[in-house]
């Protein structure tokens, strides 16, 4: 475990408490059963002041632990911010290209992403991938998709 | 019996055409799931509920809520299946339950016996799976009926103490454990309020009213949050596939094996059946159970095929057991039920008291299913299992963008809003990091599972006391369920205060 990672996560944690707390006390209460009834807001705004609690708690755990030193691992950020990226996008543009552009080049960066080279191997599987899927939902299942650009 | 009956009447459903393909669709797949060191269960079962959805789609309601939550339950005890594989001729375990499976396995596999490995923990998850659907079959009526007589304020205790029980064994810290319960329940008060209608944290955005749709967030946090863990963390570990030609097993071994499946067995599903143990800690207990046990313990890590046969019956029958809970109660004990839950909830199926008599067709075929899934699963792992282990080199370079690709696919087959895409990555990126640092997911996914039921019975009882909060320790058996989880969590802080190792669930 990491002590900074984990006070820093106690702070964030309190904060989400602390937010739905005070959240709680806006929402506007409907007429519904009348005055002594039990309102929409004191589920979140008791689970809330638990949160804030527990994160506290969790404050306090970092002092009693010995850090772990643990070996030092080699990280692939790079790889990983590309193939995020490149999902945000084809989340964010599936409407507009279409699933079957957008899935082919997904895939298509993804797998490049991962390991270069075998181009051929890669447009093949994309290709059926994306396609099949397509065809399998939206030809057979009847399902919904954007399947092609519309312009 | 009634109970034999009704399984007739289910099996009448389990065995129509669509339901068998079905059911072997979801156990082959869940073996694959095992094998893949990548994806676990719960990534598994929760890819796979939009994918069912769809082929469900043509099929009336109650025909495509059994249909697709057979084949869902065929990936969760498929994948008990699997997980061996990887076990005994990789010395990677495909799943957590299979850990312990490495220590003998492995060994077994070097010394030539892989077949004999492979085929006994293909017989015991058999037997293990069988004896808990039968325990399934007898438990199911009486504990329906039971729970049938609790009010809301018995309701309420219950669900909280299948809270405090998965968080109480589900990790390094109970606090981080207790944590993200809270935050997968307040998660859940997203939306709009069911009770009073009233719009709760949405700030007028017409994309949260719905509130946070349960299946967008388990694919990221699971699926997505693993497929982030093997890219940045890179451990595509690639070793060496033991080989072997022979697969069934010789007299001497099934002799030896025997007391292990049965004692597994029982043991498995008596540790299944408690909320918040699950299949790791059944196989962890089924194993050094018969190192006690056994006359020759020395022989254990060397080889032993108790060592593999107990702790892979214990895990399947485990995954048997944690049914109970969830079809007779609605709580769900582990992660993966946790999700299967959310599946029920999807096909507007509420597990509980009322599932037996309100769908006998979903329930009793269920469980009928889960039989033949058995017979099918111990096919496919006798003769099939060198072609399974095939999976195992399946290049990760394709695998995960595939995962990716079917997540998106999947969450926007039934949500069609680019808003859950782009939660779905949030989860993703949320999971990831969460899960490196020693937060459990397991307990997010039933706080946001259980949110909205335990609001309901919370403010039914409040209500019904006048805002009272007594009344929950005034019932009796709202007390003692409420008793039951300060126990559950308190021992094992203490114990851990007392520098005792206390085992820990850490997913199945």
């Amino acid at each position: 475990m990491n002590k900074s990672v984990d006070r820093l996560s106690s702070l964030l944690f309190a904060c989400i408490g602390i937010g739905f707390i005070l959240e709680s006390r806006k929402i506007t209460q409907s007429s519904f059963g009348g005055s002594g009834s039990v309102g929409s807001d004191i589920f979140p705004f008791g689970l809330g002041l638990i949160l804030v609690l527990l994160s506290i708690g969790l404050f306090i755990e970092t002092f009693k632990y010995k850090e772990q030193v643990s070996e030092k691992q080699y990280f692939n950020y790079k790889k990983f911010i590309i193939i995020l990226v490149a999902g945000v996008l084809y989340g964010l543009f599936l409407e507009d290209i279409g699933y079957v552009i957008g899935t082919f080049l997904f895939l298509l960066i993804g797998f490049q992403t991962m390991n270069r080279g075998k181009w051929i191997t890669s447009i093949l599987i994309s290709g059926v991938f994306s396609v099949g899927v397509y065809y399998l939902f939206v030809g057979v299942l009847q399902g919904n998709l954007p399947g092609f650009p519309t312009w | 019996m009634d109970a034999i009956q009704y399984l007739i009447t289910g099996f009448g459903t389990a065995l129509q055409w669509h339901n068998i393909l079905f059911c072997m669709v979801g156990v082959i797949i869940g073996t694959a799931v095992g094998v893949l060191p990548g994806i676990g269960p719960m990534s598994g079962v929760a890819l796979l509920i939009p994918i069912t959805s769809s082929l469900t789609g043509g099929l009336e309601a109650d025909q495509a809520a059994v249909s697709a939550i057979i084949l869902l339950c065929g990936v969760y005890y498929g994948a008990m299946y699997g997980g061996s594989t990887t076990s005994i001729l990789l010395n990677t375990p495909g799943e957590s339950s299979s850990v312990v499976t490495t220590l003998d396995g492995y060994q077994m596999a070097k010394q030539g016996r892989a077949g004999a490995a492979l085929s006994i923990s293909a017989i015991g998850s058999f037997v293990g799976g069988v004896v808990s659907i039968i325990g399934l079959v007898f438990l199911a009526g009486p504990l329906s009926e039971l729970a049938i007589k609790f009010g809301p304020a018995e309701y309420f205790s219950l669900m909280v103490l299948g809270l405090c029980a998965i968080s109480g064994l589900a990790g390094k810290s109970i606090i981080k454990a207790l944590i993200m319960t809270v935050f997968g329940l307040l998660l859940a008060t997203i939306g709009m309020d069911s009770v009073s209608g009233v719009a709760r944290f949405t700030y007028d955005q017409p994309v949260l009213y719905q509130g946070l749709e349960f299946l967008t967030v388990a694919v990221g946090l699971f699926a997505l949050g693993e497929v982030f863990k093997t890219i940045i963390e890179n451990d595509n570990s690639e070793g060496q596939i033991v080989k072997f030609s022979k697969i069934l097993p010789t007299k001497q071994d099934i002799k030896e094996s025997t007391g292990p499946v049965l004692r597994g067995s029982v043991l498995g599903f008596l540790i299944g059946v408690l909320p918040g143990a699950g299949a790791t800690l059944a196989s962890f207990f089924s194993y050094s159970m018969e190192k006690k046990i056994s006359k020759h313990p020395e022989k254990f890590g060397q080889g032993a095929i108790e060592g593999v046969a107990a702790p892979e019956t214990a895990n399947n029958a485990a995954s048997g057991g944690a049914m109970i809970p969830l079809l007779t109660l609605g709580i769900p004990g582990s992660g993966t039920t946790a999700i299967l839950m959310g599946a029920f909830i999807m096909y507007d199926i509420t597990p509980g008291p009322l599932l037996f008599p309100e769908h006998p067709t979903i329930a009793w075929g269920l469980i009928a299913s889960m039989f033949i899934g058995n017979l099918m699963l111990l096919i496919l792992n006798m003769p099939m299992v060198k072609v399974f282990a095939k999976i195992i080199e399946t290049p990760s370079k394709y695998l995960l963008p595939i995962i990716v690709a079917v997540s998106v696919f999947g969450v926007y087959a039934v949500q069609v809003s680019t808003f859950d895409l782009m939660l779905l990555f949030g989860c993703g990126i949320v999971g990831y990091f969460l899960a490196r640092n020693d937060f459990p997911l397991a307990p997010l996914v039933l706080g946001l599972v259980l949110g909205p039921m335990i609001e309901n019975n919370l403010r039914r009882a409040l209500t019904g006391s006048n805002g009272d909060f007594m009344i929950f320790l005034e019932k009796p058996g709202s007390l003692i369920f409420l008793l039951l989880a300060v126990l559950w969590i308190s021992i094992p802080i203490v114990l851990k205060m007392r520098g005792k190792k206390v085992l820990i669930n850490e997913e199945a």
